[in-house]
């Protein structure tokens, strides 16, 4: 069949066999015909955002999960290598009952408490003289960098030597297991703070010490805390350290004592009392940052 | 004479490493602000005017050149050149009325005189509903007010600003303009402004130098023939725009070449 070509006119009707491109008529919804782009449920959305009750759910939902394989573990062992929670819960009720608890809990918090408290104040000092003046940096890092690789537990016996059995060698190793952490990450956080904030300063007048005063150590508080809650669990370690060698009282210490007794309920009551304390410890001091330095980034 | 402005000769190396030659990024630059004068600095970006900006507030040293302001020698940083950055450099955990007073208290004015040389800013930049939000409660444009009351609260007799309207959108540039022409008005300082925006310049300032780039030289300086009576028809007239095309030209001529 010979076919006419004919040259397209503007009211050429357009062929029959091709589709037609037709404008739906007005007044009739245009339904979508699929969907385009890729969504996720918000629990496996990379940096998704959850609701609070859904990420408290899921916390206390990891919480059980802990203890339930805690139980699972002790039901499948012997009663004296893995005591059941029940048996620890027990353990830590007497303890609590005859007052050990609380005299172990008190000399152990005042150790930490007096020990780190050395530490940050070496490191609130120290970190932002590090961080302002080159000078007191060159001279001060490669001290810090070949001091901190002594694993600051090898200097017990030393401690115990030079500083007797009592409390002093305890804190002292607190104070020397963070505190060349503590002057370090303090340094960093206040290198962070923006040079044209320090030239502000400087163009309004401020002396060289103000700056220090009342720029840096300003801006660079809410990240100490950050270092000080961090390097909280440092802290910890040492004081187990320090009441492995010689307590009379301490949590630690009721540990080792419980060994010798093959009492492993004591044991795990004391291990919930350390997680339970950590934990409180770093809620509190992130509260404390909010509280204190609404202004800050990382507190909202 | 207090204030009055006089950059001689300054030039600024830079060293470079692997034993090529340093980078000259001001070379020889000589400008003058005198007193209750708008002084624009225009240039391409990479031409050194903010350098030469810190180089008059103390905070960057010149390799060779003076500095002088009011007649002494420039060697660091002081109340007396008062500066205003891009990123407001406000500090966010004052408020707004502490964060005007902190050179007032660098000086240890009394509390009293302090708190109404505050009050008196905070009124002239139309700030005093806000004056106890932080920076970080503001906006862009009301963040940079705070920043440029903060730099003249000590009195200082020189007002440096670096590029301050750069991160604001266009509408709150322009009302920006007012706002720098209205407290000019009210407190007769004396001004040099670093901008990368020709009219912007044009339109605020009494005298414009314009910067080469690579190495940074003084390429023109250009009065500016409006008086101090300035508004948006400004923009309109045709002076304006035969202004603005030659500095344009000088600046994207140097650019090409």
């Amino acid at each position: 069949m010979p076919e006419t070509v004919s040259p397209p006119t503007a009211d050429a009707e357009p062929a029959a066999d091709l589709p037609a491109a037709e404008p739906a008529p007005s007044g009739e919804p245009l339904l979508p015909t699929g969907t385009r782009g890729r969504r996720h449920h918000p629990l496996t959305t990379v940096r998704g955002e959850l609701s609070p009750g859904t990420s408290l759910g899921l916390g206390v939902a990891g919480v059980v999960v802990l203890l339930g394989g805690w139980a699972v573990l002790a039901a499948m062992t012997d009663t004296y290598l893995i005591p059941s929670p029940a048996e620890a819960w027990r353990a830590a009720m007497e303890l609590k009952a005859d007052g050990r608890l609380w005299d172990d809990l008190t000399a152990s918090l005042r150790r930490i408490g007096i020990g780190y408290a050395i530490s940050m104040a070496i490191a609130i000092v120290v970190g932002p003289l590090m961080a302002s003046f080159r000078s007191v940096e060159s001279f001060v890092e490669p001290q810090i960098g070949l001091l901190r690789y002594i694993p600051a537990s090898a200097l017990t016996p030393l401690f115990l030597l030079w500083l007797g059995i009592d409390e002093a060698p305890k804190i002292a190793l607190i104070t020397v297991g963070t505190v060349f952490f503590n002057i370090l990450m303090t340094a960093d956080v206040a290198r962070a703070v923006p040079q044209e904030l320090v030239n502000a300063a400087y163009t309004m007048g401020a002396g060289r010490f103000t700056v220090i005063r009342r720029v840096i150590l300003p801006h660079s508080a809410p990240g100490i805390i950050d270092v000080a809650r961090i390097n909280l669990a440092a802290a910890w370690l040492m004081l187990v350290v320090s009441e492995l060698l010689a307590a009379q009282e301490g949590l630690a210490f009721r540990v080792v004592r419980a060994q010798r007794f093959r009492d492993v309920d004591t044991m795990f009551a004391i291990f919930i009392v350390f997680a339970v304390i950590g934990m409180v410890s770093d809620l509190g001091l992130r509260w404390l940052r909010k509280a204190a330095f609404p202004w800050s980034e990382g507190s909202r | 004479m207090t204030g009055g402005l006089i950059v001689r000769g300054v030039t600024k190396e830079f060293p470079s490493r692997r034993r090529r030659p340093p980078v000259t990024a001001l070379d020889g630059i000589d400008l003058h602000v005198d007193e209750g004068e708008i002084v624009c600095i225009v240039g391409a970006s990479g031409c050194g005017k903010s350098t030469l900006l810190n180089i008059v507030g103390g905070l960057d040293t010149a390799t060779d050149g003076d500095v002088l302001v009011g007649g002494d020698r420039v060697v660091g940083p002081g109340p007396d050149r008062g500066m205003v950055f891009q990123g407001y450099s406000l500090y966010p955990w004052k408020d707004v009325a502490a964060n005007v007073a902190f050179g007032l208290q660098c000086a240890r004015t009394p509390r009293a005189q302090a708190k109404a040389r505050v009050e008196e800013l905070l009124g002239i930049m139309q700030l005093s509903d806000v004056a106890h939000l932080r920076p970080g409660q503001l906006s862009g444009g009301m963040r940079q007010r705070v920043a440029i009351a903060r730099a003249l609260a000590p009195q200082p007799d020189l007002l440096l600003l670096d590029e301050p309207f750069g991160a604001l959108d266009a509408q709150t540039r322009r009302s920006m303009h007012e706002f720098l022409l209205h407290v000019r008005h009210s407190t007769q300082c004396t001004v040099l402004m670093v901008t990368h925006d020709v009219a912007e310049a044009i339109y605020l300032s009494n005298r414009i130098y314009v910067l080469s780039a690579r190495p940074g030289r003084v390429a023109a300086e250009i009065e500016v023939p409006f008086s101090n009576s300035r508004g948006p028809n400004t923009q309109r007239d045709p002076r304006f725009l035969d202004l603005r095309d030659e500095i344009e030209d000088l600046l994207h001529g140097r650019a090409v070449a």
